[in-house]
């Protein structure tokens, strides 16, 4: 009996129809590959190629979020009265476990394209001109909480140590091990501070003594806690969760 | 000091370093426990962080360092 091939019981349509049916089997064959996946219990997104693929469609989000990035658009600010209690505690890890760094001994690193490398102490930092907000913190899994943060603009700490600001990251390094990175756009923006008080207190470890930076127009994994060093550069640094294969850009 | 003082003095501590000690933060960090939170994959342990953390650092700083003394040259 002579094989039927797809071209031999095509052969005679019309192009049309045979581009139809290809379209069809080629459904047909993604869907059972999907099942097949489904039944195997493996990922398909586990494969380094697919990975590559997603990664690089991540990176271009992140790059078109960037250009839709408004410098003045300010993130919504509250009244006293609006404030969460008790605001929520959110880590990789339990509240009893949270990093203690002793505020005597801290100091803040620099490196990368950074003119004025001096580490900085507390109480230079305490020092500088303070401000304050109460924002909106958004988190990545889907609650929010209003809070009042304060501490310095971030933009007047990067021109008082001479930061390339046309560089395009900013990355940071903390002491729970957590490490994430912003872009520079985000960085000078006037709400984002580096913030040493919650609540009109010395910010609580749990809250990431001795230093936060706050990002009201980004998501909640981009605001790190325990900010034990900071780096200028043109090289993209990536982040923990970033790395995981959430947004980087993440905000708005 | 009046007796009922120190018997309420006595209480206040006790209650103070009782609360205190129950969500004390500090104690060390089990990195082999699954992670907390709603981020994480099932697999993930507290203490992948700081091993991507560790690599990322060998990843980055010699790049930073480069790009560090080229930009002081120029």
């Amino acid at each position: 009996m002579k094989k039927r091939t797809m071209e031999t019981s095509l052969a005679g349509h019309s192009p049309g129809l045979v581009r139809s049916i290809e379209r069809r089997l080629f459904l047909k064959q993604g869907l059972s590959l999907g099942a097949l996946a489904l039944l195997s219990g493996c990922d398909p997104t586990d494969d380094e190629g697919v990975q590559s693929l997603l990664k690089g469609m991540s990176r271009w989000n992140d790059r078109a979020q960037g250009w839709l990035f408004n410098p003045n658009k300010l993130a919504p600010e509250y009244p006293e009265s609006a404030i969460t209690k008790p605001f929520p505690f959110n880590a990789f890890y339990s509240e009893e476990e949270v990093t203690l760094v002793d505020g005597k001994d801290y100091k803040l690193e620099l490196e990368g394209l950074i003119r004025e490398k001096k580490p900085w102490t507390l109480p230079e930092l305490y020092g500088l001109p303070q401000t304050s907000q109460i924002t909106r913190h958004i988190c990545v899994e889907g609650w929010s909480a209003i809070g009042k943060w304060s501490g310095v603009r971030f933009s007047d700490f990067l021109a008082r140590v001479g930061a390339d600001t046309s560089a395009k990251y900013i990355g940071f390094t903390c002491a729970d091990d957590y490490y994430t990175s912003i872009d520079m756009a985000t960085a000078l923006h006037p709400q984002t501070l580096l913030t040493f008080r919650f609540a009109d207190q010395v910010l609580p470890p749990k809250y990431g003594f001795p230093m936060k930076l706050r990002i009201p127009t980004k998501l909640g994994f981009k605001n790190p806690k325990h900010i034990m060093s900071m780096f200028v550069s043109n090289e993209f640094p990536g982040g923990y969760w970033e790395d995981q294969g959430y947004n980087w850009f993440s905000g708005s | 000091m009046k007796p009922l003082e120190i018997a309420a003095l006595a209480t206040f501590l006790a209650a103070g370093a009782g609360a205190s000690a129950a969500d004390a933060p500090g104690k060390p960090m089990k990195m082999d426990e699954p992670m907390h939170g709603e981020m994480k994959k099932e697999s993930m342990k507290k203490g992948d962080v700081k091993k991507a953390a560790k690599k990322k650092e060998r990843e980055m700083k010699p790049m930073i360092e480069k790009e560090a003394a080229g930009s002081t040259k120029k």
